[in-house]
């Protein structure tokens, strides 16, 4: 298996002296292609952040990220956000839809921003793999959160990303909604080889991630 | 790419809809700048158009170059030449010297038809005289002769064959031709026939020197008007004509061109101050949006959109309104500018609006060009929105501000509402100076404005109500003393006016004496060189002036225009200011002894170019003492006069006894309010029907006058001042909204720890009332200063203004600036309140 995922001393800071808070301390990390990763920790232990630099979302303030054999800090903003919605798709725990589109059009957004037609075949057996057939022309309002999160999926998914990363994708879930969103999601990873790093509070979710990462105070403690 | 723009597109529309309030208020600010810039457009080419047309008229044609005293074979051999596209001649006979006409200058001529065209005296009805007995003439002239504008009519008019004898010649025509007369026009033309002209004058061509019979002109254009005299010169090398002279109209003359160009001025003004209002409203329209809609842009960059696209988006949405926009402000401007041309130039009668496709390819590119410069920054910031940024967006300068409060006082409505203005210490600091600068600038303007005179600036031009002048004050030959233009009867029923309040005579006439040594010793240390050379640049007499002074300082005799005054206008003419030398005394005045001298219009000084205070004089074997030197005011002095004299005032009364008939020059009234209707349509009436030549001159139409040449600055200057004062405002409505969208989520949190509404809402309104108060404070301490110091130094230098102490624009703003200090807030809240708290505050 080779590496695609990797962080060397990754640090992050917040805050001035004398209030600075350590969100990620040196971190160093390895996630191979086609692992099934999930990172745990209380809140404020820095996971979000991690998953942000992980994605280019955010930049560190000294180490670096590397995706795909691509050093992320050396890409401007401009290259960043046309990698990230070529090689990574995102799940937030809020959905993130654009409320002025439609379910579909929210789907296809990432791959028409990117210029490229959406594979029509792929993106339905996305679709009815999730569920979303009848709900194709609806607007993001009218959906219950499983719906919405159903579409998240479907939109990171879309563009047949090599990594998705989800932070807390089932946090606004009710537990069985949440068990069908993490089925679907490793089905997926499974079906397209594809990497997942999940960010949860939910130690039974954990549990069927390959492997689990804990973070406190911006450490990590396996 | 096809896949990008669709997306794009999609965004771009579907953002549309979602904003509909503001892209209403935006399509209203395009409308807005459109109709400006085409009104702005519309006058710039109707004036400049109008303009040119003017100078065409004062220089009298519209012919590209002009010769003087040609004979045939040479205006044949120019006529002919390949360059020249068109040409006409012209014969001069003389000027008509009818009373009657007094005061215009009518000229009998010849003229070939293409000369009547380029000279605007082209017959509109009927045609141009064929046979010795016909004339055509303008609507004016007819009007003065007295005769109705109808073809068939018989005029009659008196010239001189010979400008040297008094001898005249009176011929009585047909009227074959009449078209509309223009005042703006130097003169006006009475065309005959060729045949009047060559029998009554033996060679046509170059007259005497003096002599106006038989002079021939001709006038020619070329292709176009570029490089005029170039092509003129050369038309002349081509013919070998030595001894005639082309001139380039002046009209044409890139000098004049570039001073139309200057008129125009105040319209580049106005499109600059346009673009900038224009700006600032879309500006501030979009945003505000943005600002609203900033985690939106934060999410599309989240999911893939790149910098690029996201500002595409709002240009997008800028250019989709202006679709909209910019035809219904085309429309309305150019309906605007019909309404505008004619008010503006309120000189010409006929203005002319100007059509050209140029007027609307202009504004549409403007007004486009300044909404895309206006969407350019807000789109920046949207394409700019890092998507971590988008996330956590708050309202306050990054990494500023205290570490510590020492403070135990709790948090109250006020401290808090105090302590939110300096969250963004830049941005208060900018809202508040630009509110200020708008203000403080209107205040100066209307200071400024309100400082102006009516009455001093008239002093200068009309000393009484009603001034009436004899028809022959003006006239090209000099006033006649023996015109009865005002006759006594005249008098008598202007004396039995209703409300007549104070009267004043005018008498004068020429004589002649040869100047005392002192004066003499006063005009030559008085017109030292340097005077004299400044004297020369900018009097056109100049040379008739020299040979005058050069003669009166060779003691040979001089002419002393002596006038006889009393009443309003002797008490004008020694009024503040207008005594240069000694002390002018009424009493002793009025005993007729004493005369007072005129001087040239210069600041009050001991030696002056005209007898000494003190000497005496004799006056028609009178012997009269020097009481005082005067400068000259325009109400006595103005109308023809010598070249060289040395005016000289006595009482009227002793004017009388010297020589006992004699006709009044001018006649000066005052009447109360009431009397006024009554006054003016007495002299319109007697003008009418007694004395066509006669000028009226009352200080109602002179304000009126007045009022409108100042118009467009008064109008510029506010506008200046408004549109600052609107950019405050706007900067304000910005930041206040901005500052209460983005502290959404704070004010949920607020509310959910226990703030109510309304006491939310106070708050709010507290720092809306903090920006006013800091705003007006300043304003009304820097206007004061202003005003106080600056408008009344310019105030004392201007003769014609008085200074007051106002700052009436400033209270009229200070109600307005709190209304909308409390009411934004207010409605801004409102807005918020849609959203419940639990939904604010579970936005990321």
């Amino acid at each position: 298996m080779s590496i695609i995922l990797s962080t060397t001393k990754l640090t992050k800071r917040y805050g001035k002296e004398p209030n600075i808070v350590n969100a990620l301390n040196e971190v160093d990390l390895v996630i191979e292609q086609g692992e099934f990763v999930a990172i745990i920790g209380t809140s404020g232990s820095g996971k979000s952040t991690l998953l942000n630099m992980l994605g280019g979302l955010d930049r560190p303030d000294s180490g670096s990220v590397r995706v795909d054999n691509y050093e992320l800090g050396k890409l401007n903003d401009e290259d960043l956000t046309v990698f990230r919605r070529q090689r990574i798709g995102f799940i937030f725990q809020n959905y993130n839809l654009v409320p002025v589109l439609n379910v579909y059009e929210n789907i296809v957004m990432p791959i028409q921003l990117d210029g490229k037609k959406p594979d029509k075949r792929f993106i339905h057996e996305i679709v009815s793999m999730l569920g979303l057939d009848k709900k194709l022309y609806n607007m993001p309002n009218t959906l219950s959160g499983g719906q919405q999160q159903r579409v998240a999926i479907a939109r990171a998914l879309a563009s047949k990303p090599a990594i998705i990363l989800a932070d807390e994708p089932t946090g606004n879930l009710d537990s069985r909604t949440s068990d069908e969103v993490i089925e679907l999601l490793k089905a997926s990873g499974r079906k397209f080889h594809q990497t997942i790093v999940m960010i949860t509070h939910n130690p039974e979710i954990a549990v069927q991630a390959d492997r689990r990462i804990r973070i406190e105070d911006g450490n990590i403690c396996e | 790419m096809k896949e990008q723009n669709i997306i794009v597109k999609t965004l771009t529309i579907r953002s549309l809809r979602k904003n509909k309030g503001r892209n209403l208020a935006a399509i209203l600010a395009i409308i807005l700048t459109t109709m400006m810039f085409t009104t702005l457009f519309t006058l710039a080419q109707s004036m400049g158009k109008n303009m040119t047309e003017m100078y065409l008229h004062q220089s009298g044609t519209k012919a590209h170059a002009t010769g003087k005293g040609v004979s045939d074979e040479e205006a044949e051999k120019i006529a002919s030449h390949p360059d020249v596209a068109s040409s006409g001649r012209s014969i001069v006979v003389g000027l008509a010297e009818n009373l009657r006409l007094a005061g215009r200058q009518v000229e009998i001529r010849y003229g070939e038809d293409q000369y009547a065209k380029d000279g605007f005296a082209w017959p509109e009805t009927g045609r141009m005289p064929e046979r010795k007995d016909e004339i055509a003439l303008d609507t004016l002239v007819a009007e003065r002769l007295g005769i109705e504008p109808k073809l068939g009519e018989q005029v009659t008019l008196e010239w001189r064959k010979d400008t040297r004898l008094e001898e005249q010649t009176s011929d009585t025509f047909t009227l074959c031709g009449l078209w509309e007369g223009n005042l703006s026009s130097y003169a006006s033309m009475a065309w005959v026939s060729e045949d009047f002209v060559r029998e009554n004058c033996g060679a046509v061509g170059e007259p005497e020197d003096g002599q106006a019979l038989g002079l021939q002109m001709i006038g020619i254009s070329f292709a176009d008007t570029e490089h005029i005299q170039e092509k003129a010169d050369k038309v002349l090398a081509d013919c070998g004509l030595t001894g005639v002279e082309l001139t380039e109209n002046l009209a044409y003359a890139e000098e004049v061109q570039q001073s139309i160009r200057m008129e125009n001025l105040p319209v580049y003004v106005g499109m600059l101050l346009t673009f900038l209002a224009g700006y600032l409203i879309i500006y501030n329209v979009f945003q505000i949006s943005v600002a609203s809609d900033i985690q939106f842009y934060g999410k599309l960059k989240t999911l893939g959109a790149t910098r690029k696209q996201i500002r595409k988006m709002i240009l997008g949405q800028g250019s989709f309104l202006s679709v909209i926009g910019i035809p219904a402000g085309l429309i309305l401007g150019y309906l605007l500018g019909i309404v505008l041309v004619p008010i503006l130039m309120s000189k010409t009668e006929n203005a002319l609006v100007s059509a050209n496709p140029v007027i609307f390819a202009g504004a549409v590119l403007f007004a486009f060009f300044t909404v895309m410069i206006s969407c350019l920054l807000p789109a920046r910031l949207a394409g700019r929105v890092s998507p971590m940024e988008a996330l956590r967006y708050t309202d306050a300068d990054a990494g500023s501000g205290k570490k510590m409060k020492r403070s135990t006082n709790g948090a109250s409505l006020q401290g808090m509402a105090w302590a939110n203005l300096w969250r963004n210490k830049k941005r208060t600091v900018l809202v508040v100076s630009s509110l200020t600068l708008g203000l403080a600038l209107m205040s100066f303007f209307y200071a400024k404005n309100a400082s102006f005179d009516v009455e001093k600036y008239l002093a200068e031009l009309a000393a009484a109500d009603f001034q009436i002048d004899d028809a022959t004050n003006e006239k090209v030959g000099g006033y006649d003393p023996q015109s009865q233009t005002i006759r006594p009867e005249l008098i008598d029923e202007i004396a039995s006016l209703e409300g007549l309040e104070a009267t004043g005579r005018l008498y004068s006439r020429e004589t002649s004496q040869s100047l005392s040594g002192r004066a003499r010793e006063n005009l030559e240390s008085f017109y030292d060189g340097e005077r004299l050379e400044e004297f020369e640049a900018d009097y056109p007499d100049f040379p008739n002036w020299k040979r005058g002074f050069d003669e009166a300082l060779g003691g040979k005799e001089t002419i002393h225009t002596i006038y006889g005054a009393d009443g309003i206008i002797l008490d004008a003419a020694v009024g503040d200011g207008y005594v240069l030398s000694g002390t002018y005394d009424p009493e002793q005045f009025a005993t007729g002894e004493y005369a007072l001298a005129i001087g040239p219009s210069v600041e009050p000084q001991e030696l002056l170019p005209t007898y000494s205070v003190g000497e005496t004089v004799i006056i028609e074997g009178r012997e009269f003492t020097i009481m005082a030197v005067l400068s000259p005011l325009r109400p006595m002095t103005a109308g023809m006069t010598p070249s060289f004299d040395i005016p000289l005032v006595i009482p009227a009364d002793v004017y009388t006894e010297l020589w006992p008939d004699s006709h009044l020059r001018k006649y000066y009234f005052n009447v109360a309010d009431e009397g006024m209707e009554e006054a003016g349509e007495l002299l319109n009436s007697y003008q009418q029907t007694k004395a066509v030549g006669m000028s009226i001159t009352d200080r109602k139409s002179m304000t009126l006058q007045y009022e409108a040449e100042t118009r467009s600055s008064a109008v510029i200057g506010y506008a200046i001042s408004v549109v600052i004062a609107l950019v405050g405002v706007l900067n304000f409505v910005n930041s206040m909204v901005t500052a209460i969208i983005s502290r959404k989520k704070e004010f949920a949190m607020i509310q959910s720890v226990g703030m109510t509404k309304r006491q939310l809402g106070r708050m709010l309104a507290f720092e809306g009332l903090g920006y006013a108060g800091i705003t007006l404070a300043v304003s009304y301490i820097l206007s004061a200063f202003i005003v106080g110091v600056v408008v009344r130094a310019i105030a004392e230098e201007g003769y014609t203004s008085t200074f007051h102490f106002t700052l009436l624009p400033l209270a009229v703003c200070t109600p307005v600036l709190i209304g909308f200090a409390v009411l934004i807030p207010y409605i801004c809240f409102r807005n918020l309140e849609k959203q419940s708290v639990t939904e604010r505050l579970r936005m990321s």
